[in-house]
C-alpha cells in the first residue's frame, strides 16, 4: 500500500497530463487564429474576384440591351449579386436606371466609381459603361462576405479543433506508456530489500533509468557488506558476553546451594545484580542491531535506579515528570552515565525529570570546562568516529545511542557545578 | 539422568557441572568435539550442546549424529539468538534452544521437559500400579505415601522410568547412573535395583535374563 503522503505529492503524470492539454488547448487557439486571418484574407480576395468576374460578365450583357437586365432576368452571376444601372449626370446626380431586386433604390455610387468601393452595408465593384457617365455596379453585402468568412474560419476550426484533440490524446497515452517504466520502478522499489541476498534491480527499461538501477543496485551491495559485518561483530559480540554471563550465573547458582546461610543473602544479591546486567547486555546486543524494535512502557524511575548500584555513589531522584521508555536500554544508558559519573570523580548523583520524557543527570565531580564539554557532545553525536571518543566517551555514546533510539537526542547542558547531562526520550519532549 | 555437556567456556562448563551433579544427574564435560569422541557409544539420557565450539560447530556435530540414527534429547546451548539461528538448531536436532546467558535452574527444567517428551510421558507424574513417580519434584510414592530414595537409587529409578517398557542392558543402566565410576564398583547396580524392589515392591523392577532391567508399562 502505499503511503498516504504521496496522494497529497504533485504526481507527475498529472502534471504532464495538465501540461500536454493546455498545449493542444493554446494550439488550437493559435492555430485557428492564425487560419482565421489568412482565411479571412483568402475568402475576401476571392469573393472580390468573384464580384469582378460577375460585374465584367454583367457589363457585356448591359452593353447587349438593357432588357435582358430586367430585375429577375439577369444572367446567373446576377442572382447572387445585386447591381444597378447607374446614370451620373454632369450635376452629380445620379439615377439608377435599372437594378435588381436586391439592390437599394438608392444609387450605389454618387459619383462614377471603376473598381471597388465599400459602403458600410456593401461590398461593390463599379465598371463603366459603352455610354458616358454610365457605370455599372455589381454588389454583395457586406453580411454575406462575412458570413462566408466566418464558415470558411469555423471549418478551419473544428477542424484543427480535432487535430489537437487527437494530437493531445496521443500525446497523453504516450506520456502514460513512457511514464509506466517510471512507475513499475518506483512499484519494485516499494517491495524491493536492500538487504536481501543477492538483490539487485537488473537491467533498466529506458536508458534514464539505468543509473539509478546502477546507483540502488550498489548501495544495496553496500548495505549488505556493512550488514555482513554488523553481524559479524554482533555474533562475536554476543558470544564473547554472554558466555560469560551464563558462567557467572551458573557459578552463583552453585555457590547459593553451597554456601553457608549467612551468606546467601548476600550471594542472591549479587546474582541478582549479575541477572540485571544480563539484560543491560542484551539490550546493548540489541540496541547495536538494526530494525530493533523498542518495548515502551512506563518507567518506575527510583525502582530503576535501585537496581543499578555503583559503589561509591549516592543517588538521589526528584522524579515529578513521567518516562515512557525501553526500560532494559534506558538502564544501559543510566548505567553508563553513572559509572561515568563515579569514574570522573562524582560521589552523588542527582535524577530529575524536568519535563515528561526528559532525563536530567546532575553530578558533584569536578566537571568540565565548556570546549571539553562541547568535545565529548561532538564526539557523542551520529557522525563522531570511535577514535573521538576518548575516555569516558564510550558510556556518553552509548547514551546517545539510547536516546536516538527512543528518537530523541542527549544534551550536554552546562552546569554551575559538576557535570550533567539530559536525555531527551522523545522527539516532541 | 546422565548427561554429555560440551561446552568450552570453562566458567560455564564447571558452574553447570556442578549445579547438574548437585541436582543428580551424572555429567559428563567435554570441552571440544575432540574429546567427545572418546565417549563415542556410550549412553546418554541428554545432551548439552555449545554451538560455536574450539574445533567445530556444534551444531554440525548434532547432525552427524542423528543421520546415525542417535535420537538422545539434545539441548543447544548457544549465544546465537536470532531467530533463524533458532530455527536453524531446532531443525538441525535440537530437541530444545537455550540462548545464553540462562539460568541453570531454567535448563533444569528444560531437560525434564524434554526427557518427559521422549519418553513418552505427558506430565511430570508418572503411574506404575501403586507407585507414583514425580520427575520434576524427584519424589516417589507407594499406596500414596512418600518413599525416600538416595541419590543413587533415584537415579536408577529415573533411567528406568525415562525408558518404561524397554528393557535396559545391564552396562547401559550402569553407566548411566554411575557414569565412568561403573567399571570402578562391579556389583553397585545391583545393590541399588535391590534396595529400589525393597523400597518400593518386588514387581516394580523387572530383570530379564541375560538382557537386564525393565520396568513395566505406565498405569
Amino acid at each position: 500500500m502505499r503511503p498516504s503522503r504521496a496522494h497529497r505529492l504533485p504526481s507527475i503524470a498529472h502534471r504532464l497530463a495538465w501540461t500536454v492539454l493546455g498545449s493542444a488547448v493554446i494550439w488550437s487557439v493559435a492555430v485557428s487564429a492564425a487560419v482565421w486571418l489568412a482565411v479571412r484574407h483568402e475568402v475576401g480576395e476571392l469573393l472580390d474576384d468573384t464580384l469582378q468576374g460577375a460585374a465584367e460578365a454583367m457589363r457585356t450583357s448591359v452593353d447587349n440591351g438593357l432588357p435582358t437586365l430586367l430585375p429577375g432576368t439577369g444572367p446567373a452571376p446576377s442572382n447572387r449579386y445585386a447591381w444597378q444601372v447607374v446614370a451620373h449626370g454632369a450635376d452629380g446626380q445620379a439615377v439608377v436606371l435599372a437594378a435588381s431586386s436586391r439592390a437599394p433604390s438608392a444609387a450605389l455610387a454618387a459619383t462614377p466609381t471603376a473598381g471597388f468601393l465599400h459602403t458600410p452595408d456593401w461590398r461593390i465593384f463599379g465598371t463603366a459603361l459603352g455610354q458616358p457617365g454610365r457605370m455599372l455596379y455589381v454588389a454583395q453585402t457586406q453580411d454575406e462576405q462575412l458570413e462566408a468568412a466566418l464558415e470558411v474560419g469555423f471549418s478551419a476550426a473544428l477542424a484543427t479543433l480535432a487535430v489537437a484533440l487527437l494530437a493531445h490524446l496521443w500525446l497523453r497515452g504516450r506520456t502514460v506508456h513512457e511514464l509506466a517504466p517510471l512507475q513499475r520502478l518506483s512499484d519494485r522499489l516499494m517491495t524491493h530489500d536492500l538487504l536481501a541476498p543477492g538483490a539487485t534491480l537488473g537491467p533498466a527499461e529506458r536508458a534514464e533509468l539505468q543509473p539509478m538501477h546502477t546507483a540502488i543496485d550498489a548501495l544495496s551491495a553496500q548495505l549488505g557488506q556493512r550488514l555482513a559485518q554488523e553481524r559479524a561483530f554482533s555474533a562475536h559480540a554476543a558470544h564473547s558476553l554472554r558466555t560469560p554471563l551464563a558462567g557467572i550465573d551458573a557459578q552463583l547458582a552453585v555457590a547459593l546451594r553451597e554456601a553457608p546461610t549467612a551468606l546467601q543473602p548476600r550471594l542472591q544479591r549479587v546474582r541478582a545484580v549479575a541477572t540485571r546486567l544480563q539484560r543491560v547486555v542484551a539490550a546493548l546486543l540489541a540496541l547495536f542491531r538494526s530494525g530493533v524494535e523498542l518495548q515502551r512502557s512506563a518507567v518506575d524511575l527510583p525502582a530503576l535506579l535501585a537496581r543499578l548500584p555503583v559503589d561509591g555513589l549516592a543517588v538521589t531522584t526528584h522524579h515529578t515528570a513521567p518516562i515512557v521508555a525501553d526500560a532494559d536500554l534506558l538502564s544501559a544508558a543510566l548505567l553508563n552515565l553513572l559509572d561515568n559519573a563515579v569514574r570522573h570523580g562524582a560521589h552523588t548523583v542527582r535524577v530529575s525529570t524536568p519535563s515528561p520524557g526528559v532525563l536530567r543527570l546532575d553530578d558533584d565531580g569536578p566537571g568540565v570546562d565548556d570546549a571539553r564539554r562541547r568535545m565529548l557532545l561532538a564526539a557523542a553525536s551520529d557522525d563522531a568516529a570511535d577514535d573521538d571518543l576518548g575516555h569516558g566517551g564510550l558510556g556518553l555514546k552509548l547514551a546517545s545511542l539510547v536516546a536516538r533510539a527512543h528518537g530523541g537526542t542527549l544534551t550536554l547542558p552546562p552546569a554551575a557545578a559538576g557535570f550533567a547531562v539530559e536525555l531527551r526520550l522523545d522527539a516532541t519532549a | 539422568m546422565r548427561l554429555l555437556l560440551i561446552e568450552d567456556d570453562e566458567t560455564l562448563g564447571e558452574g553447570l557441572r556442578d549445579f547438574l551433579a548437585a541436582d543428580g544427574h551424572v555429567v559428563d564435560w567435554c570441552r571440544d568435539l575432540a574429546s567427545v569422541q572418546a565417549l563415542r557409544g556410550e549412553p546418554f539420557d541428554a545432551l548439552l550442546v555449545d554451538w560455536q565450539l574450539p574445533d567445530g560447530s556444534g551444531l554440525q556435530w548434532l547432525k552427524t549424529q542423528r543421520t546415525r540414527g542417535v535420537t538422545t534429547p539434545a539441548l543447544m546451548l548457544t549465544a546465537r539468538d536470532r531467530l533463524h539461528e533458532r530455527i536453524e538448531g531446532l531443525d538441525g536436532g535440537a530437541d530444545d534452544y537455550l540462548v545464553k546467558p540462562f539460568a541453570p535452574e531454567e535448563l533444569s527444567a528444560r531437560l525434564r521437559a524434554v526427557s518427559r517428551r521422549s519418553s513418552g510421558s505427558a506430565g511430570a507424574t508418572t503411574g506404575f500400579g501403586n507407585v507414583t513417580v514425580d520427575l520434576a519434584a524427584k519424589r516417589v510414592r507407594v499406596d500414596g505415601a512418600r518413599v525416600e530414595l538416595t541419590a543413587r537409587e533415584w537415579a536408577v529409578l529415573e533411567a528406568l522410568v525415562l525408558r518404561a517398557g524397554r528393557i535396559v542392558p545391564k552396562a547401559d543402566l550402569e553407566r548411566l547412573v554411575l557414569g565412568f565410576e561403573a567399571e570402578l564398583a562391579s556389583n553397585a547396580l545391583e545393590v541399588h535395583v535391590s534396595a529400589l524392589r525393597r523400597k518400593l515392591g518386588r514387581a516394580l523392577i523387572e530383570t530379564v535374563r541375560g538382557l537386564g532391567y525393565r520396568i513395566g508399562d505406565r498405569t
